[in-house]
C-alpha cells in the first residue's frame, strides 16, 4: 500500500477509480433529476447551474444520465471480467498443472478462439441473440478469458518445479490442495493485473456497442447510447457529446493507469 | 524451414475446423431456430424467404448433417447469396444466364478494409518504433514522460468518440476534410491526380482513427522492449569495446527489440479488422466492418457467416505470415528449424 502511494501511475489510476465506484455506488443519491424524466419544456439546454450537462433531445438532464449511465459501465466491467476472469483461470491451471493432452486442447482452443475478430464474433452472437445488457456482458466475458487462460497456464508451468510445491507433492497433497493452496495464490499478479486492465477494454467495447445501437438500450442511459444521440445533435449540442466521451476517457485511463501501475509494483524484477 | 512451413500448414486445416464449428454453434445460438428469429425481429421477412433459410442451411435436418453441408459449401467457397442486398453473391461474383455479373459483397469489401488497415500498420510501426526508441533512449526524463502520457491516453480514448469530434471539427465547422465516403463526387471524371488526392483526404481520418490503439500499444510495447534489452549484458559488452551510442542502440538494441513485433503484426489482425467495423460505420466507408454492421442490423445470416468465417481465415493467414517471418528474421530459429 505503501509503495502503491509512490508510484505516481498506480496511484492517480487508484483515485480515479475510486472516484468512479464512489459516483457509481451512490448515483440515485448524487442525481439531481430523475435520469428518464422526460421535460418537453427543457429540450437540449446548454450546461448551467440547473442542468449541470445541459439537457437531451427529450429534456432528460444529461448529467443525471451520466451518473446513472456509471452503474452501466462499473456493472459491464466487473461481471464481464468477473466471467473471464473465472473462465481463464480454470482452464489456465487445468492446462498448467494437468498439461499433455489436456494442455494441447485447451491451448489449441485458445488459438481457435484468438483467430475470431472478437468484434466480430460479439456482434455475430448479438444478432442471433437480442441486444440486453446481460447479453453484452456474458458475451464480453465469453469473448476475453483467452489471455487470462495463457497467463496462467504459464505462471503454473514455471511454479510447478519449483521446491515447495515438490514438497507438498511429496507429503502427498492432492491435486486440489496444489492448485487451490499452493499455485493459484502464487499467481495472483498476473491475474489481478490483467482483470484490472480488462476492465478497461470491457468498458470500451461496451461503450462502443451501445454507440452502435447494439448495446445497452433506451430508455437505460450508458455513456455509449448517450453519444448515439450527442451524434444526431453534434450541430447543436455539444455538451451531448463531449461529456460522455470524456467519462469513457478517463475511466479507462483510470483502469489502465492502475493496472500499469500494479504490474510495475508487484514485478519482482522491480523490488526495491 | 520447409519442413516447418509443411508442419505450420497442416497445422491450419484442425484451426479451420474449430473456426467453423464455433461458427456454426452461433448460428445455432438463437432461441428457437434463426428463421425464427429472423421473423421476430424483421416484420417484413415472409413465409417464402424463411423457406429459402430452411433450405439454405438445411435446418430440417440432423445437426450434423446440417454442419457437414455447410462445411462442404464452405470448403467450396460457396457462402451463399445475402437475404437483403437484392440476393447478391455473398463471396465472389457470379454470372447469371444471361451474362450479368454481380459482384460478391466481400470482394468489394475486403480491399478497401485491406487498404486502410495496411496504411494503418505502416503508420502505426514507423511512428510507435520512434516513439518508444525516444521514450526508452530518455527513460524519466520529460520527453519520456509526455510520450508516456499522449500513450495512455490513446490507450484509453473511445476511437468512435474521438472520430465523431474530429469529423465536425475538420469536416463540418473548417470543411477542411472530406467526413464520409472515399470519393467525393465526380470521382470518375478527375484526373488520376486530382483522383489520388481525393482518396487522399477521404482517409486521413479513417486511417487515423485506425491506428490510434496500435500506436499507443505498440509505442509502449518498443519502450519496454528496449528499456529491457539495453540491460543485458551484450549491450554492456557493446559499450565497453567502445562502439558509439548510436551504433549501441540502434544497431544492437532496436534490432533485438523488432524481432517479437513480427509476432505482434499477427496477432494485431483480428483487432485491426474487427476493429474497422465502428470506424468505418462512422466514416460510411463500405469496408467489411460496415458490411458485418449492416448485416448484424438487418440480420443478413449468410453475410454474416461469411464474413466471420473469412475475417477467421484472413488472421489465421496473417498469423502464417508473421510466424514464417519470424523465422526468417532470427537466425536463432533460422538455424535451429534448417538443423
Amino acid at each position: 500500500m505503501k509503495n502503491l502511494i509512490h508510484n505516481p501511475l498506480a496511484f492517480s489510476g487508484l483515485i480515479i477509480i475510486a472516484i468512479v465506484l464512489f459516483i457509481a455506488l451512490f448515483a440515485p443519491w448524487l442525481s439531481p433529476y430523475d435520469p428518464n424524466y422526460i421535460d418537453i419544456h427543457s429540450i437540449l439546454l446548454p450546461p448551467s447551474l440547473i442542468h449541470f450537462m445541459g439537457t437531451d433531445g427529450l429534456g432528460r438532464d444529461v448529467f443525471s444520465r451520466m451518473l446513472d449511465g456509471s452503474r452501466i459501465s462499473l456493472l459491464v466491467g466487473f461481471v464481464a471480467v468477473g466471467i473471464a476472469t473465472i473462465i481463464g483461470t480454470f482452464l489456465g491451471a487445468i492446462a498448467g498443472f494437468y498439461r499433455g493432452y489436456i494442455d494441447s486442447i485447451i491451448m489449441r482452443f485458445v488459438d481457435i478462439m484468438l483467430s475470431i475478430p472478437t468484434f466480430f464474433l460479439i456482434l455475430a452472437v448479438i444478432a442471433f441473440l437480442t441486444p440486453s445488457i446481460w447479453n453484452i456482458m456474458i458475451v464480453i466475458g465469453l469473448t476475453s478469458w483467452m489471455g487470462v487462460t495463457r497467463l496462467i497456464r504459464a505462471e503454473f508451468l514455471s511454479l510447478s518445479n519449483r521446491e515447495y510445491i515438490l514438497a507438498a507433492k511429496a507429503m502427498g497433497a492432492r491435486d486440489m490442495r496444489l492448485i487451490l493452496k499452493h499455485l493459484l495464490p502464487n499467481s495472483l499478479t498476473p491475474i489481478i493485473v490483467s482483470s484490472v486492465l480488462g476492465i478497461a477494454s470491457a468498458v470500451l467495447t461496451e461503450s462502443g456497442l451501445s454507440f452502435l445501437g447494439l448495446g445497452v438500450q433506451a430508455p437505460q442511459s450508458s455513456w455509449g447510447n448517450i453519444l448515439t444521440d450527442g451524434k444526431e445533435y453534434i450541430q447543436f449540442a455539444w455538451w451531448l457529446s463531449l461529456f460522455p466521451g470524456l467519462a469513457i476517457l478517463i475511466t479507462v485511463l483510470g483502469y489502465n493507469l492502475l493496472g500499469e501501475g500494479l504490474r510495475d509494483l508487484l514485478d519482482p524484477k522491480n523490488k526495491n | 524451414m520447409l519442413h516447418y512451413l509443411i508442419k505450420r500448414l497442416l497445422w491450419m486445416i484442425p484451426m479451420l475446423i474449430g473456426i467453423s464449428l464455433i461458427s456454426f454453434f452461433i448460428m445455432h445460438l438463437a432461441p428457437g431456430d434463426i428463421t425464427a428469429s429472423e421473423s421476430a425481429f424483421n416484420p417484413k421477412a415472409s413465409e417464402e424467404s424463411r423457406q429459402k433459410l430452411r433450405a439454405l442451411y438445411n435446418l430440417d435436418k440432423p445437426l450434423i448433417t446440417q454442419y457437414n453441408l455447410w462445411l462442404k459449401r464452405i470448403i467450396k467457397l460457396d457462402f451463399g447469396n445475402s437475404f437483403a442486398s437484392h440476393q447478391r453473391p455473398v463471396l465472389w461474383e457470379i454470372k447469371d444466364t444471361k451474362g450479368n455479373i454481380s459482384k460478391g459483397m466481400i470482394q468489394e469489401a475486403l480491399p478497401i478494409t485491406l487498404m486502410i488497415n495496411l496504411i494503418g500498420l505502416l503508420i502505426i510501426f514507423s511512428t510507435s518504433i520512434f516513439l518508444g526508441v525516444i521514450s526508452a533512449v530518455n527513460q524519466n526524463r520529460w520527453p519520456d514522460r509526455l510520450i508516456t502520457i499522449i500513450v495512455f491516453i490513446g490507450f484509453a480514448i473511445p476511437g468512435f468518440w474521438l472520430a465523431l469530434l474530429l469529423m465536425y471539427w475538420t469536416g463540418v465547422t473548417h470543411s477542411w476534410l472530406p467526413i464520409s465516403g472515399l470519393h467525393s463526387a465526380g470521382y470518375e471524371k478527375m484526373g488520376h491526380l486530382a483522383q489520388y488526392t481525393d482518396l487522399f483526404k477521404h482517409l486521413i481520418l479513417p486511417v487515423f482513427i485506425s491506428s490510434l490503439g496500435g500506436l499507443a500499444s505498440i509505442s509502449l510495447y518498443v519502450r519496454n522492449g528496449m528499456l529491457d534489452v539495453l540491460q543485458q549484458e551484450f549491450i554492456t559488452t557493446a559499450r565497453a569495446k567502445g562502439l558509439s551510442e548510436n551504433k549501441v542502440i540502434y544497431g544492437h538494441a532496436l534490432r533485438n527489440t523488432l524481432l517479437p513485433l513480427i509476432t505482434i503484426i499477427g496477432l494485431s489482425i483480428p483487432g485491426l479488422i474487427g476493429g474497422s467495423v465502428i470506424g468505418e460505420s462512422i466514416f460510411a466507408i463500405s469496408g467489411m466492418g460496415k458490411l458485418f454492421f449492416d448485416a448484424v442490423l438487418m440480420r443478413d445470416f449468410p453475410v454474416i457467416m461469411g464474413i466471420l468465417t473469412i475475417g477467421s481465415v484472413l488472421t489465421l493467414f496473417g498469423n502464417l505470415i508473421a510466424d514464417i517471418g519470424y523465422a526468417w528474421a532470427d537466425p536463432r530459429i533460422r538455424r535451429g528449424i534448417s538443423n
